[in-house]
């Protein structure tokens, strides 16, 4: 055996080694789950991880009640309707719904759900759900009291809160609650997400092998998505007759907020017995009851939503100021006067 | 060749009915799955329980209204209770229980206390893009009376020799179309089987109907309807008319409310078709109503 092959076989076992005694290395991309990185970070792991010592938890079943409130039970059949009323995807999308994670702007989660075809709703999205840790927050105290107290930290009491009182149906079983978190781990954030710089990459890429760089990355990509939905609940305005001052309504905002919202739920009797459509009798009626006091007027179902009565526990959920502007509600009205005039 | 014919016919419209999209479809024909004595197209959407009272009072006018009946509504001519149940969005099946109120012109009445089940299958679905013109539904009846048999007289129908007299039927194809926002209108060939009927009766009698809605607001509807019986026996001049109703219908959220003049005395299409003999022009109309009230399930 001659030097060179001597110095090659060395060179190799030498590399193979270090395989085993090195750690593996994290680069930090767009597809990364938030979580993971914040982990090799060091951040501490949410609490809500799936528990999957429970039989028959699946992010399929998961899947299942989130979109349709059935699932296929583990030992077979299917389950009891979760919701007579509403499924999740009523109120919530589970797809990304703003262009910038780190703050609210109902005016361009518009924007984003029209060039994204998606609705626009009163609930916040369920993508990057798991990413939270604050839920029902801000003024969803006023409206479920004392029952979000054990949902604000914990995203397992949210849920459970979402399904009885919001959706007006029944307590999630272990394996269903379970499979639910399952499925919402499917739709994570990810470092793509964020609106980070590649500066902003490349630092959280040296912090991972730097201790001391590790909290300013966290503080970094935490702050480049919220940790909860703030929530206002506003009134509506004090004379509906003249409507929020000051404000002169866009119609053609409007028109957008009518169909990717109002006729979400309300077109064909989707999810509401009160149904909409774009026919004339639909504007001519809700102009007519704008400046009223009745569950019939724009203001007063925007801003107080109603409430599910014996026997019809359909309702409609308020939608909060960072959901719905008091420009974009004006909007709204000037696209149904408009109509309505037609 | 006939009987290849409906099955072929049967066949292209079953396999027609399954390949529709579900986009795109004119919604709300009609808002209610009643028009006044007709069904409409419409069937409830699925997981939808529909309960439902119907009510026809006695004459408003005639030898037996005006302010003696307090134009009738001292009287009770036909009460329909019961509900419905939407299976799929195109299968609708319920049960009824109806007074029964038909008669022949000689005062003979038809089937009393009607056990009715009824089951419609919405076949096709009119388009909003053109491309299906028109919507589509088939509704059967079975009705049962439940009468107490009355053995000692075997003129009546309620001698009911066999279990099998207690039993009536009715088809109909049910073709709509939805003109505008504003305007729809419905045809419906119908027959009807009894299997029990006076002498010289029809056991089976071919019809034709027409039900139409003119929208007035979004809450309100003026509706109409009119059923004309093929019968050689069937006419004017034997005591029997068309069965003629006009009404108005309210619509609030998941609520349908319709009050109605109709010379029809009974509710179900088993009783009605065969057994109107109220005529409009002598005053032989009713005030009637109905109420129904949609649940989740």
């Amino acid at each position: 055996m001659n030097k060179k092959t001597t110095t090659a076989i060395i060179a190799v076992t030498f590399l193979f080694s270090m395989a085993f005694v090195l750690p593996p290395v994290f680069i930090v991309d767009e597809e990364v789950p938030v979580t993971e990185v914040l982990q090799q970070l060091g951040d501490e792991a949410p609490a809500h991880q799936v528990n999957t010592d429970i039989p028959g938890v699946s992010a399929e079943r998961g899947y299942n009640i989130v979109h349709t409130g059935f699932a296929q039970k583990p030992k077979g059949g299917k389950t009891k309707i979760q919701s007579k009323h509403f499924v999740c995807t009523s109120c919530h999308n589970v797809q990304r719904e703003n262009p910038d994670l780190s703050q609210y702007d109902p005016q361009a989660r518009l924007l984003y759900a029209k060039e994204n075809g998606l609705p626009f709703l009163q609930g916040t999205t369920l993508y990057g759900a798991v990413n939270r840790t604050t839920f029902y927050n801000g003024d969803y105290e006023q409206k479920y009291g004392d029952l979000v107290k054990p949902a604000r930290n914990n995203l397992r009491e949210a849920i459970q809160l979402c399904a009885i009182e919001c959706s007006q149906g029944r307590r999630l079983k272990d394996w269903e609650l379970e499979s639910v978190l399952a499925y919402l781990w499917t739709i994570q954030l990810k470092m793509g997400d964020l609106s980070l710089s590649a500066a902003d990459y490349e630092a959280i890429n040296s912090a991972i092998n730097k201790d001391a760089e590790k909290a300013q990355a966290i503080k970094k990509i935490k702050a480049a998505y919220l940790s909860g939905s703030p929530a206002t609940f506003v009134k509506p305005p004090e004379d509906r007759k003249l409507g929020y001052p000051q404000i002169v309504g866009d119609p053609t905002n409007g028109q957008l907020i009518y169909e990717l919202s109002c006729l979400h739920c309300h077109e064909k009797g989707r999810y509401a017995f009160f149904k909409l459509d774009d026919s004339k009798y639909s504007f001519n009626y809700l102009e007519k009851h704008l400046a009223r006091y009745t569950r019939y007027s724009l203001y007063q179902v925007a801003r107080y939503g109603t409430s599910p009565m014996n026997l019809k526990r359909t309702y409609m959920p308020n939608y909060t100021l960072e959901k719905m502007s008091h420009q974009q509600l004006e909007d709204l009205r000037a696209y149904i006067e408009q109509e309505a005039k037609k | 060749m006939k009987k290849y014919l409906l099955l072929s016919s049967l066949f292209f419209l079953f396999t027609a009915s399954v390949s529709l999209p579900a986009q795109d479809l004119v919604f709300q024909t009609f808002k209610d799955t009643r028009v006044i004595n007709s069904h409409s197209v419409e069937t409830l959407p699925k997981r939808k329980l529909d309960i439902r009272i119907g009510h026809r009072f006695g004459d408003l006018a005639g030898d037996r209204g005006g302010t003696q009946t307090f134009f009738g509504l001292e009287n009770a001519s036909d009460v329909l209770i019961g509900g419905e149940y939407g299976f799929t969005d195109r299968l609708t099946a319920g049960i009824y229980r109806a007074k029964g109120a038909g008669s022949l012109a000689s005062g003979t009445p038809g089937l009393r206390q009607l056990l009715n089940l009824i089951g419609k299958y919405r076949i096709l679905h009119q388009k909003e893009d053109g491309s299906m013109p028109i919507s589509l539904t088939v509704l059967g009846v079975a009705t049962m009376s439940t009468a107490k048999r009355i053995e000692t007289n075997p003129d009546i129908i309620n001698n009911f020799p066999e279990f099998s007299h207690r039993l009536a039927y009715a088809g109909q194809l049910l073709i709509a179309h939805k003109f505008s926002d504003g305007f729809s209108l419905q045809i419906i060939p119908s027959y009807v089987h009894r299997n029990l009927v006076a002498f010289e009766d029809d056991n089976g009698i071919f019809s034709m109907g027409f039900a139409s809605r003119i929208q007035i607001s979004k809450v309100f509807g003026l509706i109409v309807d009119g059923t004309f019986p093929f019968s050689e026996m069937r006419t004017a001049a034997n005591g029997f008319h068309p069965a003629i109703g006009v009404g108005l219908e309210f619509e609030t959220g998941g609520h349908v409310f319709q009050i109605n003049f109709t010379n029809a005395t009974a509710i179900m299409e088993t009783d009605y078709i065969p057994y109107t003999t109220s005529d409009w022009l002598e005053g032989e109309f009713r005030l009637g109503f109905t109420v129904s009230r949609t649940f989740n399930l």
